[in-house]
C-alpha cells in the first residue's frame, strides 16, 4: 500500500513542503474563541424563551442547551488542537484572490440592494470572481459577466419563470420580450 | 415476488417520457459535474433544489438520483486523465487510472471504469430493491427512542468517517446542529436564534447552507491557493473497448468492488470513500502475475480502476437504502436528496413505501434506466466529457458562483439570502483551510431538527424521563455501533500506522 497521495487529498494533506511550525496556532485559537462565543450566544438565546409547563418538562430550550454544551466542549478540544499544533499545515494564502471573490459576492449584494437589477449585479459578481481566479482585465470579465447574466436572466425569468430582481436594464428586456 | 411486481409498476412510472427526460437531464448534469473538479453531486442537487420546485416530486427526485449516479461515472474521467478526482469517491481510481493514462492505456482505464460503474450500479440497485422492503418492515416497529438512536449513529459516523480528525468532524456536526436550530420551533412556535430578523424566523434554507459551504467556500479555497496552476490533461490513448483478456482480469474485481460498495453504502460511514479504499487494497493484495507487476511499476493495473469504480457506484445505491427506508442520509449527496424530499413535504421512511409506492419504486426503477443511459453516454462519448476539463478555471468558477447566486436569489426572493450565502461561504472556506469536513455540517443542519423532534416527542410520552432513550434493546445496539464507529477510525489508524496518511478530501461525495 504505497500511497501516492492523490491530488484530491489537498484539504487535509498531512505531508507538506512547508517548514514545521512550533509556535501556537493562533488561527486555531481564534476558531476556539468563535466556538465559545457561538455557544454562549445560543445559551443566552435559550435563556430568554418564556417558561412553559408541559408533559415533556422541557421546552424549546432543551436542544439549544445541548448544542451549546457540545460547541463549548469542542471549543476546549479546539484549544488543545491549537496548542498541540495538530491542525493540518496551511498553504500560504493568496489574499488578493480571496478578496476579489469575497468582493464579488459583496458587489452583487450591494448592487441588488441599490436596485441595479439582476443583470448588472450578477455581471459584477461574475467579473470580479473571474478576476480573482486570475483572468484580467477586470473590465473585460465584467462585460462577459453582464452578457452571461443577460442570457441567464432571459432563460430563467422567461423560460422557467424564476423571479429575479429587475432594474432598468431588465425592464427594457422584459418590455422587448412581451412587446 | 411482491417486490418484482412493485418494481415492474415502478418501471412503468420511470418509463413515462417526462421521467425519462428527467433521468437523462440528471445523468448528463451528473456526469458533467463529476468530471469537473471542485463541484460534486451534492452541490449540484443544492443548486437545483430551488429551480426544481416546478418539476414535481417524482421528476425531480429521479433527476437528483441521476445526478448522484452520473457523478460517480464522471468522477472517474477526471481521475484518470487529470489525476484530480472530481469527487472523493474517485480518489482511489486516480492512483492506477492516471498511471495507465500516462502509459498510453487511458482508453482502457476509462472503459473499465465505465463498465465497472455500470456493474456496481446495477448490482447495487438490485440489492436496494431486494433489501428495502425488509428494512421497511423492521423500521415500522421503531419509536422515538430507536429513531433518535439512529440519528445519533448517523451524526457520529458521518463526523468520524470524513476527514482526519474525529474532534474536527464532531465540531462541524455541532455547527450544523446549531444552524438547524435557527427559526420557529415546530412544537411551540418559539422563535430561536432569530434576533428579530424576519428572514431568520422562517428557518435557514438548507440549499443556502449547502451552496454557501460548497460553491462559495470551495471557490474561495481554490482562489486562496497560490500553487496549482494548470494541471496536465492526458489525451485519451487507445480504444475504450476492452479485450477479452482484460475482461477476464477485471470480472473478479468487479464482484469484489460491488460487494464492498454495497456492504458499506448503507452503513452510515459517510459515502464511498471507505469502500473504494478497501476495494483498492483488496485488488492490490490479490494481484498476481502481470497485474502484480503493473501495480508495482508505473504502468498501472486495470484491476485498480475496475474495483473502486464498481465499489463507488454500488455504494451510491447502498446509500439510498437508509435514505429511503429510514430517512437517514449517510453522505452529503444523500443529505441533499433528503432536503429534496422535504421540499415536497415528503418524509422518506417506512410510511413513504406504503403511502407513495409509485414514487419510491419509480425512483428505484429509474436508477436502472439511468445506469443504462450512463454506460452509453460514457463509452462512445467519453471524448465529449473530456472537453469539459478544458474550460479555463476563471470562467468555470465565475460561472459556478453566478449560477449559485442566481438560484439563491430566485428561490428566496430576498437579497438577504446573499448575505447568508456569503456567511456560509466564509464558514466553509475557514473550515476547509483548517481541515474541518463539511458534510457533517449539512447532515447536522438537516437531521438536527428531526432528531430534536424525536427526542422531545419521546420526552413528552415519558413525561420528561430521559431513561426511555436507553430502555430499548434496539436503541442500545445502535448506540453500541455508534461507539464502535467513533473509536473505529483511531483503532484503524493505529493498526495501519503510517500507511493511512492518505487523508481523504472532505467535500462530501
Amino acid at each position: 500500500m504505497s500511497t501516492e497521495t492523490p491530488h484530491g487529498g489537498e484539504a487535509g494533506a498531512s505531508r507538506s513542503p512547508y517548514p514545521h511550525k512550533t509556535a501556537r496556532d493562533l488561527g486555531g485559537l481564534a476558531i476556539a474563541v468563535a466556538l465559545f462565543l457561538f455557544a454562549a450566544l445560543i445559551a443566552w438565546d435559550g435563556a430568554t424563551y418564556p417558561a412553559r409547563r408541559s408533559y415533556a418538562q422541557f421546552g424549546p430550550e432543551i436542544f439549544p442547551y445541548l448544542v451549546a454544551a457540545g460547541l463549548a466542549i469542542f471549543g476546549v478540544a479546539t484549544v488543545l488542537m491549537a496548542l498541540r499544533n495538530s491542525f493540518p499545515e496551511r498553504e500560504p494564502m493568496n489574499l488578493p484572490a480571496v478578496a476579489w471573490v469575497i468582493g464579488a459576492v459583496l458587489a452583487e449584494t450591494v448592487l441588488l440592494y441599490a436596485g441595479a437589477g439582476f443583470i448588472l449585479a450578477s455581471g459584477a459578481l461574475f467579473g470580479f470572481a473571474a478576476r480573482g481566479m486570475g483572468r484580467k482585465p477586470v473590465w473585460l470579465t465584467v462585460l462577459v459577466g453582464i452578457g452571461v447574466s443577460a442570457v441567464l436572466y432571459v432563460l430563467f425569468k422567461h423560460g422557467l419563470s424564476l423571479s429575479l430582481p429587475a432594474g432598468p436594464l431588465e425592464r427594457v428586456i422584459d418590455g422587448a420580450i412581451r412587446g | 415476488m411482491d417486490t418484482f411486481g412493485l418494481l415492474l409498476e415502478g418501471l412503468l412510472v420511470a418509463a413515462q417520457p417526462m421521467n425519462l427526460a428527467f433521468a437523462l437531464v440528471g445523468v448528463l448534469l451528473g456526469t458533467a459535474v463529476g468530471v469537473m473538479p471542485g463541484i460534486g453531486p451534492a452541490l449540484t442537487v443544492a443548486l437545483l433544489l430551488p429551480i426544481s420546485l416546478s418539476f414535481g416530486a417524482t421528476g425531480s427526485l429521479i433527476m437528483f438520483a441521476g445526478i448522484y449516479y452520473g457523478g460517480m461515472y464522471g468522477g472517474a474521467i477526471s481521475s484518470i486523465l487529470l489525476n484530480t478526482p472530481g469527487e472523493t469517491a474517485s480518489i482511489m481510481t486516480a492512483v492506477e487510472g492516471n498511471k495507465m493514462a500516462r502509459d498510453g492505456r487511458g482508453g482502457k482505464a476509462l472503459g473499465a471504469a465505465a463498465i465497472g460503474s455500470f456493474f456496481g450500479g446495477t448490482v447495487g440497485t438490485l440489492g436496494l430493491a431486494l433489501v428495502s422492503p425488509f428494512m421497511v418492515k423492521v423500521a415500522l416497529s421503531f419509536g422515538p427512542a430507536e429513531y433518535f438512536a439512529l440519528m445519533v449513529l448517523s451524526f457520529v459516523t458521518v463526523s468520524a468517517a470524513f476527514g482526519g480528525s474525529v474532534a474536527r468532524g464532531l465540531t462541524a456536526l455541532f455547527v450544523g446542529l446549531a444552524i438547524g436550530l435557527v427559526g420557529i420551533d415546530k412544537l411551540t412556535g418559539q422563535a430561536r436564534l432569530s434576533f428579530g430578523i424576519p428572514e431568520l424566523r422562517d428557518n435557514i434554507s438548507i440549499a443556502i447552507v449547502a451552496v454557501g459551504l460548497f460553491a462559495i467556500g470551495e471557490t474561495l479555497f481554490i482562489a486562496s491557493r497560490k500553487i496549482g496552476g494548470d494541471d496536465k490533461v492526458e489525451a485519451i490513448k487507445g480504444s475504450v473497448w476492452l479485450s477479452w483478456l482484460d475482461i477476464r482480469r477485471i470480472i473478479p474485481s468487479y464482484f469484489r468492488g460491488a460487494g464492498l460498495g454495497f456492504m458499506f453504502g448503507p452503513l452510515p460511514t459517510g459515502g464511498a470513500e471507505i469502500p473504494t479504499f478497501l476495494s483498492y487494497s483488496a485488488e492490490r493484495k490479490t494481484a498476481r502475475g502481470v497485474a502484480r507487476e503493473e501495480f508495482e511499476s508505473d504502468k498501472g493495473a486495470i484491476e485498480g480502476v475496475a474495483g473502486p469504480e464498481a465499489a463507488n457506484n454500488a455504494s451510491a445505491a447502498g446509500t439510498l437504502i437508509p435514505l429511503l427506508t429510514l430517512g437517514l442520509p449517510t453522505s452529503a449527496t444523500a443529505a441533499m436528496m433528503l432536503a429534496g424530499f422535504q421540499q415536497y413535504g415528503l418524509q422518506p421512511g417506512p410510511l413513504l413505501f406504503t403511502n407513495d409506492p409509485g414514487l419510491v419504486w419509480g425512483l428505484v426503477a429509474s436508477l436502472f434506466i439511468a445506469n443504462l443511459m450512463l454506460v452509453v453516454l460514457n463509452l462512445p462519448f467519453v471524448g465529449v466529457w473530456v472537453r469539459l476539463l478544458m474550460i479555463p478555471r476563471p470562467w468555470l468558477y465565475a460561472g459556478i458562483l453566478t449560477f449559485a447566486t442566481l438560484g439563491t436569489i430566485g428561490a428566496q426572493g430576498s437579497v438577504f439570502a446573499l448575505v447568508l450565502l456569503l456567511g456560509f461561504g466564509l464558514l466553509g472556506f475557514v473550515m476547509r483551510r483548517f481541515g474541518y469536513p463539511l458534510a457533517p455540517v449539512l447532515v447536522g443542519a438537516i437531521l438536527g431538527p428531526l432528531a430534536e423532534e424525536q427526542l422531545r416527542r419521546g420526552l413528552m410520552i415519558n413525561r420528561g424521563d430521559w431513561s426511555f432513550l436507553v430502555d430499548s434493546p434496539i436503541a442500545l445496539t445502535i448506540y453500541a455501533i455508534a461507539a464502535a464507529a467513533l473509536l473505529g477510525p483511531s483503532i484503524w489508524r493505529m493498526l495501519a500506522s503510517d500507511k493511512t496518511k492518505t487523508v481523504f478530501a472532505m467535500d462530501g461525495d
